[in-house]
């Protein structure tokens, strides 16, 4: 089904000053996959609630221009209508669930089409077979990692069949593993001659599957691509833009002779922190976690990488005393860790930055508190509520009452999953800043450009034990390899 | 396993006793559940559960028939309110715990109500959960910064530990309710349009036995000045 945006202009509110979509023009023909990428808050996101129709009918504002569906206008038809012939899949696992039971889940579409029962399993049977969802049928979906839930997500709307796929940033929450599995997901609906439309600025996985890239600047489409354009431009040219790397075998394998000369004095851990009986499990004959002993480089980054459901997040609740036994709890305040969360929203209480950062000390001391915001870009939203900060913002306020606590290890769980390229430069840059503090940091990410990018040390986990521990210098190219390694 | 109507009826049951019945009577109705659950194999929540509840019945009575001045006067609101509630808390918990959306809308359907009522209470059976999760990690975020009912700071201002607790929560929780809409609306859900289930519902023995057992309580306790007992009344 063709699809055709004419001279689409938005504003979320009546002033189209501030419009997020000025005049923009997209034909998208049926059986393309069109992927639109540009840097956050440009209007991605906006552009795809046009096309699944939430704008109009779910978030209002000021539309001007046409949005076609086949030959029919968008605001013409209910949401439910454009349900059946458009599937959404969105950014954040968590809650793109109405059910809580996984079958249950990928029937739900189907009967909301009054689709006979019969004819509901038929489908189910397929879809399972097609994304290999055998061992996740029937189960809580609050028990599933963030990929379980994607790949669910996926099939609930494979399952009902649309002529066109929207997904907004699928893989922001998972490991190259399981993007692999999405990528062979939209293969298959390539091949069935869906049309599709991807937001995203991971473009590498999308390399052979792509017709074409819109790059989307200032509410327009700026410039169109075909991939392998874009690729052979380089990856200082998509960086430039504010994209990923185009793909994954370009990025830098080699040490730069800075690095290099660091790499012998790196070699030598030096100083290390220990960690003990790093153990857990919620039943005791299924360990979810078995490490005797960990060590981290102190006052250096160090990486956890792994599968989706490996146990790094478990890991990384332990290290800081959230979960585990007494013994653990108190090992944990003993060391000084503090974790920042992958949702920063849960840690931040109070009604501006600087109380936020007050309220983490044993003495309030208001001079001290405003060393540690300027030191993190903060200094100027003080008196802000961090709940109005932007993303990015919220997370250096969650650092910032870490540091405040005077603890020394920081694990961060994910801290780059969903940014752009400057915004994961921007984060790697406060990394190695609070390392040269002597902070010593501990990131769990499936990132590899900000691995190479911040990190001296890695550490692999698999089925909740270390597998592998080296330093990043001279092992560049065997880390790439490691997280794009199949099972 | 058991309807969906079945478990709408055991809660209208329950409730209807549950402030007034004496002790037994709730306690053979707590029966019902708690054996639900062992089903399901919850030994530990469902022996924790009633052991606390006939303790907190026992105190509450106690209280009552003596006077042991402040410390009774105190403790009798509390322990009233676990007395009596506590049976439509541990039905409550089996309820969320083993329904599924589908099958309650489903058996919503066959009682003909209307869809602009049951499906805000589905969204019910998806949104506690979640709320409870949210909850779990911002407790977690407290406790790392060493804000806790124990810590001097709370006891000099005990509101604004409510208020890290709740603004947390609030904010997600909005968040939470907008994916939601969306998450059913671009699915499709809509209160107008017709609409299939997988789930299969319907009344087996169980749902019989079960039903039948309630009633039985019932007219034990419509009866009870009438029984040989003394026990009862």
């Amino acid at each position: 089904m063709n699809i055709s945006l004419q001279n689409v202009s938005f504003s979320y509110t009546d002033d189209m000053e501030k419009a997020v979509l000025r005049d923009l023009n997209l034909e998208i023909h049926s059986g393309e996959c069109v992927v639109l990428a540009g840097e956050s808050g440009c209007g991605k996101t906006t552009l795809s609630k046009l096309l699944n129709g939430l704008i109009p009918h779910y978030n209002h504002g000021n539309l001007q221009g046409k949005v076609l569906l086949g030959d029919r206008e968008t605001k013409d038809m209910s949401l439910a209508e454009i349900s059946t012939v458009v599937g959404s899949v969105f950014q954040n696992p968590r809650s793109q669930f109405f059910n809580i039971n996984t079958t249950e889940e990928l029937a739900f579409g189907c009967e909301n089409r009054a689709i006979p029962p019969a004819e509901i399993r038929e489908r189910m049977d397929r879809v399972i077979q097609d994304f290999h969802l055998e061992s996740l049928v029937d189960r809580n979906i609050f028990h599933l990692s963030g990929g379980e839930k994607q790949r669910i997500a996926c099939a609930s709307v494979a399952a009902t069949e649309p002529e066109i796929f929207v997904l907004d940033e699928p893989s922001a929450n998972l490991d190259l593993y399981t993007i692999g599995e999405l990528q062979k997901i939209i293969e298959l609906w390539k091949a069935k001659g869906k049309t599709i439309f991807i937001v995203e600025h991971r473009l590498h996985y999308l390399r052979n599957l792509a017709t074409r890239i819109c790059y989307l600047k200032d509410g327009r489409i700026e410039r169109e691509f075909t991939p392998q354009e874009l690729e052979s431009k380089g990856p200082a040219f998509t960086a430039s833009l504010g994209l990923r790397c185009m793909n994954l075998n370009t990025l830098e394998t080699e040490d730069s002779p800075a690095a290099a000369e660091k790499s012998a004095a790196n070699n030598e851990k030096g100083e290390v922190l220990t960690f003990e009986n790093l153990t857990f499990a919620y039943q005791k004959k299924f360990p979810v976690l078995n490490i005797p002993k960990l060590e981290l480089p102190k006052g250096k980054i160090t990486a956890l990488i792994g599968l989706n459901g490996a146990g790094k997040s478990t890991l990384a609740q332990i290290l800081c005393g959230l979960q585990g036994s007494f013994k653990q709890k108190r090992a944990a305040k003993k060391l000084g860790t503090y974790l920042i969360m992958q949702d920063v929203n849960h840690q931040l209480f109070t009604e501006s930055v600087l109380d936020e950062v007050l309220l983490s000390m044993e003495e309030e001391n208001e001079d001290q508190a405003f060393e540690i915001l300027k030191s993190l870009n903060l200094g100027d939203y003080k008196d802000e509520h961090p709940l109005s900060l932007s993303g990015g913002q919220k997370q250096r306020v969650a650092i910032a009452s870490g540091v405040a606590c005077e603890r020394d290890v920081i694990v961060f769980d994910e801290p780059t999953s969903g940014l752009d390229y400057k915004q994961m430069l921007a984060v790697s840059k406060i990394l190695k800043d609070l390392a040269a503090k002597g902070k010593t940091v501990f990131i769990i990410t499936h990132d590899p450009e900000l691995i190479l990018e911040s990190c001296e040390h890695i550490i692999q986990l698999d089925h909740g034990k270390i597998l592998d521990a080296f330093p990043l210098s001279g092992n560049r190219k065997k880390l790439l390899q490691l997280m794009l390694r199949t099972h | 396993m058991l309807d969906p109507r079945t478990k709408l009826f055991l809660i209208l049951a329950i409730n209807s006793l549950v402030l007034t019945a004496p002790l037994p009577f709730c306690l053979m109705l707590m029966l019902i559940p708690a054996a639900l659950l062992i089903t399901k194999r919850q030994f530990s929540f469902v022996v924790g559960f009633i052991v606390s509840y006939v303790i907190s019945g026992i105190l509450f009575y106690y209280v009552k028939e003596h006077d042991i001045g402040i410390v009774g006067a105190v403790s009798m609101a509390p322990l009233y309110l676990m007395y009596r509630m506590m049976p439509i808390g541990i039905l409550l918990y089996y309820i969320f715990t083993t329904t599924t959306i589908g099958e309650f809308l489903s058996a919503m359907e066959r009682m003909h109500i209307s869809k602009k009522i049951s499906i805000p209470l589905a969204v019910m059976f998806r949104f506690f959960p979640t709320v409870f999760d949210e909850a779990k990690s911002i407790g977690h975020a407290m406790r790392m910064r060493g804000i806790s009912i124990f810590c001097l700071r709370a006891w000099k201002d005990p509101i604004s530990l409510l208020e890290y607790r709740l603004i947390p929560l609030l904010v997600s929780i909005t968040k939470i309710s907008d994916e939601l809409s969306i998450a059913s609306m671009t699915r499709g859900l809509s209160p107008t349009a017709k609409r299939t289930y997988i789930s299969a519902v319907g009344f087996h023995v169980q749902d019989v036995l079960i039903i039948a057992y309630t009633v039985a309580v019932w007219i034990l306790y419509l009866l009870r000045d009438r029984l040989p007992w003394e026990f009862f009344a």
